[in-house]
Parts: structure tokens; C-alpha cells; sequence
């Protein structure tokens, strides 16, 4: 047999794959093409859209409205006037934010009803009625901001139907009213009532001095002790006048007189008797318990006493009298700037900024998963 | 794409990519610090050194600080990460440059330099928080209240200041003026960067506009870690997400692009 030479059958070049299979096999479609493809789905075909009802409040005191008094000028150029609205503001926003807003709102309108309904798709609902995981949903779905500089406080609330943001979002208004309301009550009663004890302490005081004065009056069996020294100095100046009188008397008959003239004797006795009389009077006055000047003394308390009670009550009615007016001035309350809405279009979930920001972010990461690979691999030996 | 079995196993590349980077921080702490026997101290050392000599000149009340502004560790930690940060950027710039007769080897890379820095960086940055951190106990301050946050504020530092260094570095192997504006702009960044304030300290515009630097973010993040409920920190970590992403897509680009263009001399 000679051989023969036989044309090879000609190898097939390798069949090109086909531009659909490639891509099939290309990590960028299974790692950023899939995922956003399911986003996509997920978005457009099943999410439940979802209401937003927004509110607006401020949170105010009286004294931040103008008012024509020296004393807000004052209070409001020291500072001590409008910066505490500020802080209550920032109470409401945290209060609004926390568990005890929840439990309050939920009594009144069971979140779970609303953010857990049968329609809302399994994604975007609450599968939970915990306590914790409620405030922790809650606060995914209401948004409380505060505006430091206009003080305006801005609450958002989604949630599947237009008519449950309204209601959660007037119940959440409501809340924070009564808040207020409460905080600015405690803040009122306390001011005041310091200074109703103030008072009350003064009347006591002034009390006990009138009674004090009265017992001493009726010890005393006098009116006015004060009145009875004077009295006393009066018959003691007339005594001494006598005396000096008699005494003139005598030195004028002794110099024509024979001394044991009985005229003069008469001149002498009565000498003799007004100063004992002086004495005595003396005596009875400066000396011993029922002294007048003892009188005197304690007399002189129990008036001064009843004077400073007097006068402290005075004060502490003026005090009160201002307290109630600074609480009246400072007290605060809840003005609503935006009433709650009742949504029409479904603002949320934003669809194509999710998935237009899923496919960025995962192409950015591709982008740098390749890259770190790609360097791996020059690494090979 | 029939050669893919012919490849090394990706595993095997990783290997060899962890020994190289291994091999680079050692010959990075001797070109450094010297062969001498604890030359690398000053790894910590020096940040250790500013870090408390700024906390003292800031936080010691010459400056009049109250409240959690007055405390050591807010500027000391604080100033140790803008220290990590400033370092790795300023740095970027000669990384190419002073490695360039490594580049002989095949299996060393552009990124490996960096990589190998920046880990030296992280973990010097790291030792030197947990320093002041314990040092602010001692001196009587309340422990962290999340440690974790710490760390995760600066591991972000840490990876923002990579992007940035990266497309420094690829930028300035193109044109070397590049160098003098980062070094410039990292000085001016200092009192934008929010290691000095707070941003609920600000007044409402000012908030409005701090929020874009990506920094200010990663310390709100750290000082939430460290101060937890005594003020409220703003931060937004997707935003810092983004700024960490895209400079690393750019930069990682950039230096394949410039591989090609660097001769061995």
C-alpha cells in the first residue's frame, strides 16, 4: 500500500463563544449586574410605597416675644431669657426620638397595625412587637430634625397609608405639646411655690410678734411702756424742780431768819421729803425686776420685732407678686408652624437613587476588587 | 479563557503578596529608623511626643477649654490619627521614588509600597492611642466609652488617608509639582479637619458647610467612641465610604497607569 497522503480533516478553530456567554461569565454581571438587577426588582415590582406626613413646630416662651419693660432688656441682654426655649427644644427632639414616645404613641394608636399591615411588603414592614425593635423601626421611619438657628423643629413620619403618617404624626404633635406643657407646669410650680413659702414664713412671724406684743401688754398691764417711762421722767423732773425750789426757798429765808425758825424747820422737811421721794422714784426705776427700764427694753424688742416682721412680709409679697409674673412672661408653649399632612404621591422609597447608588457603589467596589486582584496576580511566581 | 487553569491559584498570589508586603515593612523600618537596635521606637515615639505636647498646650486651660474640650485624651488621640493622616499623604509623594531599584523585582508592586507604609502607619497610630488612652485614664478622665468606635475611626483614617495617598502617588510620578500643593494643603487642612471642634460647637452654616470635609466625619466618629452621651455626634459613614471608594478606584488605576511609564534607571 503506498501511502497516501490525506488531506487532515482541518481543526475548527475554536468556536467563538458566543457574546451572551461571555457576559454570563463575566464576574462584573454576577457580583454588581445581578445584585442591582434584584434591587431593581425589588423596587419597581414588590415595594409597598410609602407616605411621608411632615409637621413643623417651634418651641417658645413668652419672653421671647418683644415686650417694652426695663427688666426683659435686662434678661435678654444678660442672656438669661431666651436660651432656655433652645434647650427645651432639644429636650422635645429627644423625647420625640425615644422609647417613651413609642409606648405613648402606641397606646393610643397600635404602631404594630400600622407599620406591620398584611399589604406593606416583607421587606419594608415591622415583623416585630418588642418594645426594643419597635423604637428601633420607629425610629427608621419617623425623623426628628432641630434647626439650631430659626428653632423650627421638623418631624417626618412614613408609613404605608397617607391617613396612618397623619394620625402617628398628630399623635406625635400632640405628645410633645403635652410635653411642654408639663415641663413648663413643673418649672411654674416650683417658682412659685418657693416663693409661697416665703410668704407664709413672713405671716407666721408677723403673727407671732402682734401676740408676743399682746401678752407683754397684758403682763404688764400697760398700753404703752414707752409712753409710762415717759410719764415717769415727767413726775421725776417735777420733783426735782420742787427740790430745787425748796432748796432756793430755804437759802433765801436763811439769810434773814433765825435758824430755828419754824418756817424754815417746814422748808427743811419738805427738802427732806422730796428727796426721799427722788430716791425712791430712782429706785423703783432703774432697780429690781419690774424695773421700768426692764419694761422699757423688752418693750422695744417685741416693737422692733413686729416692725422687721412687717417688713419681711412686705418683701415676700413682692417677691411672689414678681415670680407669678416671670412664670406668666416664661412660660412656654408649642406653636405649630406646618400642620401634618395627608400625603398623595408616595415620596418613599426613593427607587431610582437606590438602585442608581447600588450600582455605582458596587461598580466603585468592583472596580477596586479588580484592581487588588489583578495586582495579586503579578505576584505569581 | 482557557488558560485559567494553567494560572497560579489566586491563594498562592495572596501568599506571596503577604510576603513581599512582610519583606517591605522591614526594609521600610530600616531605611527609616536606622539598623540600630530600637530605632523603630521612634515609630511611636515622635507621634507620642506631639500628641501630648499639643494636648498639653490645648487642653491644659492656657487656651481656656471647658468641658470635654478641656480634656487631654480630645486632643491628644485627636491629633494622633490627623498625625497618621498627614504623615501617609505627605509621604506618598517620594514612596515611588525612594523604592525604585525594588521595582526590579517582578513580584514587588506599585501598591505593595504603599500597602507596606501605611500598615507601619496603622499600627504605630494604633499602639499609640491605646498609650494615651490609658495614660488619659490614669490621669483620672473615664474610660472610652466604646473603644470599638475608636478603632473603627481609625482604621477609616487609616483607609481614607490610603485613596488619598494612592492617587498622590500615582499623580505625582507624572508631574513632581503636584508635591508642594499636598504638602501645603495638608498643613492648611489642620484647622478644617475637625480635630479642634466639635461640630455641634458651630454655628448652623458653618455645620453646613463642615460636613462635606470627610475628616470631620471619621472625629465625630472618634469622639463618639470616646465621650459617647456627653454630646451629640453628627458623622455619616456612607459618606466617608464613598471618599475612601472612589480614591482608591482612581488611585489604584493610576498606578497600573503609571507602572508602565517607570523605567529602572
Amino acid at each position: 500500500m503506498e501511502p497516501t497522503w490525506s488531506e487532515a480533516e482541518p481543526i475548527p478553530p475554536p468556536r467563538p463563544k458566543s457574546r451572551l456567554k461571555r457576559f454570563f461569565r463575566h464576574p462584573f454581571t454576577w457580583f454588581v449586574l445581578l445584585p442591582t438587577l434584584l434591587v431593581a426588582v425589588y423596587y419597581y415590582g414588590f415595594a409597598t410605597p410609602q407616605y411621608v406626613s411632615e409637621a413643623r413646630f417651634v418651641v417658645r416662651s413668652r419672653a421671647d416675644a418683644p415686650q417694652v419693660s426695663l427688666g426683659t432688656m435686662i434678661s435678654a441682654a444678660v442672656g438669661g431669657g431666651g436660651g432656655s426655649a433652645v434647650g427645651d427644644a432639644y429636650s422635645v427632639r429627644d423625647f420625640l426620638t425615644s422609647h417613651d414616645a413609642v409606648m405613648r404613641t402606641h397606646e393610643q394608636l397600635d404602631l404594630t397595625r400600622i407599620w406591620g399591615r398584611e399589604d406593606a411588603d416583607a421587606i419594608a414592614r415591622l415583623w416585630n412587637d418588642e418594645p426594643e425593635r419597635l423604637t428601633k423601626y420607629y425610629n427608621s421611619m419617623v425623623s426628628v430634625a432641630f434647626d439650631s438657628t430659626t428653632g423650627v423643629i421638623t418631624l417626618r413620619v412614613r408609613s404605608f397609608t397617607p391617613e396612618d403618617s397623619k394620625a402617628v404624626a398628630d399623635t406625635l404633635l400632640a405628645q410633645a405639646e403635652r410635653l411642654i406643657n408639663s415641663l413648663s407646669g413643673r418649672a411654674r410650680e416650683d417658682a412659685l411655690n418657693v416663693a409661697r413659702s416665703e410668704v407664709a414664713i413672713a405671716e407666721r412671724r408677723v403673727l407671732d410678734s402682734r401676740e408676743a406684743l399682746t401678752r407683754f401688754r397684758e403682763q404688764q398691764q400697760e398700753l404703752d411702756s414707752s409712753g409710762a417711762a415717759a410719764a415717769a421722767m415727767a413726775t421725776m423732773g417735777q420733783l426735782e424742780a420742787q427740790l430745787v425750789a425748796a432748796q432756793a426757798e430755804l437759802r433765801e429765808r436763811s439769810a434773814f431768819m433765825r435758824p430755828d425758825n419754824v418756817a424754815l424747820q417746814t422748808t427743811r422737811n419738805r427738802i427732806e421729803a422730796l428727796e426721799h421721794q427722788i430716791t425712791v422714784e430712782r429706785l423703783r426705776r432703774t432697780q429690781g425686776d419690774g424695773a421700768l427700764s426692764q419694761q422699757l427694753a423688752a418693750f422695744e424688742r417685741l416693737m422692733l420685732e413686729r416692725e422687721f416682721a412687717d417688713r419681711q412680709l412686705a418683701s415676700a409679697t413682692a417677691s411672689l407678686e414678681t415670680a407669678r409674673m416671670e412664670t406668666q412672661r416664661q412660660q412656654m408653649y408649642l406653636s405649630r408652624v406646618v400642620e401634618p399632612n395627608l400625603a398623595v404621591y408616595p415620596l418613599y422609597p426613593r427607587k431610582l437613587l437606590s438602585v442608581a447608588s447600588i450600582f455605582l457603589g458596587l461598580s466603585v467596589a468592583f472596580g477596586i476588587g479588580w484592581l487588588l486582584v489583578a495586582g495579586m496576580r503579578e505576584h505569581a511566581v | 479563557m482557557s488558560e485559567t487553569s494553567a494560572r497560579p491559584l489566586l491563594v498562592d498570589c495572596a501568599r506571596q503578596q503577604v510576603r513581599v508586603i512582610g519583606a517591605l515593612i522591614l526594609r521600610e523600618l530600616h531605611t527609616r529608623f536606622g539598623r540600630r537596635r530600637f530605632g523603630y521606637l521612634w515609630l511611636f515615639f515622635e507621634p507620642l511626643l506631639l500628641g501630648g505636647m499639643i494636648a498639653v498646650i490645648h487642653g491644659s486651660g492656657l487656651r481656656g477649654g471647658s468641658g470635654i474640650r478641656g480634656t487631654f485624651e480630645f486632643f491628644s488621640i485627636g491629633y494622633v490619627l490627623f498625625f497618621a493622616f498627614r504623615g501617609m499623604i505627605n509621604r506618598a509623594s517620594s514612596t515611588i521614588s525612594s523604592n525604585r531599584g525594588l521595582l526590579y523585582h517582578r513580584q514587588v508592586t506599585l501598591p505593595d509600597l504603599f500597602f507596606a507604609r501605611h500598615i507601619i502607619e496603622g499600627v504605630a497610630c494604633t499602639g499609640v492611642m491605646t498609650i494615651f488612652t490609658i495614660i488619659a485614664v490614669g490621669l483620672g478622665s473615664a474610660f472610652p466609652d466604646s473603644p470599638m468606635k475608636m478603632l473603627c475611626a481609625l482604621g477609616l483614617m487609616v483607609l481614607l488617608a490610603q485613596g488619598v495617598a494612592l492617587v498622590v502617588g500615582a499623580v505625582t510620578s507624572e508631574w513632581e509639582v503636584v508635591e508642594r500643593f499636598v504638602h501645603a494643603m495638608s498643613y492648611l487642612m489642620l484647622p478644617f479637619s475637625g480635630l479642634f471642634f466639635m461640630v455641634e460647637w458651630l454655628p448652623g452654616w458653618m455645620q453646613d458647610i463642615v460636613v462635606w470635609i470627610p475628616t470631620v466625619h471619621i472625629f465625630e466618629l472618634l469622639r463618639d467612641g470616646q465621650f459617647g452621651d456627653r454630646y451629640r455626634a453628627t458623622y455619616d459613614l456612607s459618606y466617608v465610604a464613598g471618599w475612601i471608594l472612589i480614591p482608591h478606584l482612581l488611585g489604584l488605576t493610576g498606578l497600573r497607569l503609571a507602572r508602565q511609564r517607570i523605567g529602572l534607571e
